[in-house]
């Protein structure tokens, strides 16, 4: 029973650490924040529960990934839904971040623009800190295919964020 | 080459959401669901414990072999050995030879007549007078029984016995 208690301290502490982007993660594949802290509670405790690495961030990262697009798979009307609603982003997504001004809604409004193969590299770049082997781990592709989304990514956006500025 | 630099600073500046502490308990409860059925789960914070998991289907596969090899272990004990049975089906339990058979004595012999079938006058050879012949078939069954051990035998075999009767003259 104090392995459980010890246990439980080690899960709560890590997943605040990672949790914001996780759930910040998740939600370039779905469009509410319930929907999105469905995913990682999910794929949280999968990932826990066998026992991998805190470390390998790519692979947790890999798991809310396949939670989310399982999610989408299962459900082809939502998944319609989520399609739309990709195309209409402003208009129905809740806010991903915390803003202190204007400039910071701006930004975020220009990411939610992106595709999601740069949103989802950009994230995991700027806000969960991972590598680029570690991104390419998560999305099964090259690190080289890694940067360059993440530089289409910062490029797109900066010419999105100049014209919203 | 990083001319993105001030960008991604912006970027950084933005703060994601913070997690509802719905989502830490929904986790806490799956957590905890599963450290009840399976033992705690620990992500690589801890060293990894080597633990016993039971093998539910080795588990199965064992028991029934077991089971199988108690079964045939069981006809087997009960089933007479063979050495056993010819030595004892020598008909001829009462003679010098049975008697040296590790002591087993006669102990019981009963005769069972399932039917007796006339078959007529017949004249034997040396007789002036016809006799009827009877036939009868019978199953005799002799019990042998070894005093020392307790150990016993029973032998049963089918019989057949011819008589014949003379005619009394009327």
């Amino acid at each position: 029973m104090e392995d459980v208690v010890t246990h439980e301290e080690d899960w709560k502490s890590c997943f605040a650490e990672l949790g914001p982007g996780l759930v910040l993660f998740a939600r370039q594949f779905v469009r509410s924040i319930a929907d999105a802290e469905d995913i990682v509670q999910d794929a949280f405790v999968r990932f826990w529960r066998k026992q991998h690495s805190v470390n390998d961030k790519g692979l947790l990262y890999a798991t809310v990934r396949s939670v989310a697009l399982d999610l989408l798979r299962r459900d082809a009307r939502r998944a319609r839904r989520e399609a739309s609603a990709s195309a209409d982003m402003e208009q129905t997504t809740e806010p991903q971040f915390d803003f202190d001004d204007g400039s910071q809604r701006a930004l975020a409004a220009a990411i939610d623009l992106l595709p999601v193969e740069q949103r989802e590299v950009l994230v995991m770049k700027i806000w969960n800190e991972l590598t680029f082997a570690e991104i390419a781990s998560a999305l099964a592709i090259s690190q080289n295919t890694a940067a360059s989304r993440y530089r289409y990514a910062l490029a797109a956006l900066k010419k999105n964020f100049v014209v919203h500025e | 080459m990083n001319d993105f630099s001030e960008l991604e600073t912006e970027l950084k500046k933005l703060r994601p959401r913070s997690v509802s502490p719905d989502l830490n308990a929904r986790i806490e409860v799956s957590l905890a669901e599963e450290a009840m059925g399976r033992g705690t789960a620990t992500a690589g914070v801890l060293p990894k414990q080597s633990r016993f998991r039971l093998n539910w289907f080795a588990l199965g596969l064992g028991l029934a072999a077991a089971a199988t090899f108690l079964i045939l272990a069981r006809v087997n004990v009960d089933r007479p050995s063979k050495s056993t049975g010819l030595a004892m089906l020598t008909p001829a339990p009462i003679t010098p030879a049975a008697k040296a058979v590790d002591s087993f004595v006669p102990s019981a012999m009963t005769q069972v007549l399932y039917d007796t079938k006339d078959e007529g006058l017949h004249f034997t050879d040396g007789q002036n007078e016809p006799m009827r012949r009877l036939r009868s078939r019978k199953r005799e069954t002799v019990q042998w029984k070894n005093p020392q051990t307790g150990a016993s035998l029973r032998v049963s075999y089918p019989t057949e016995e011819v008589t014949l009767v003379p005619i009394s003259g009327q």
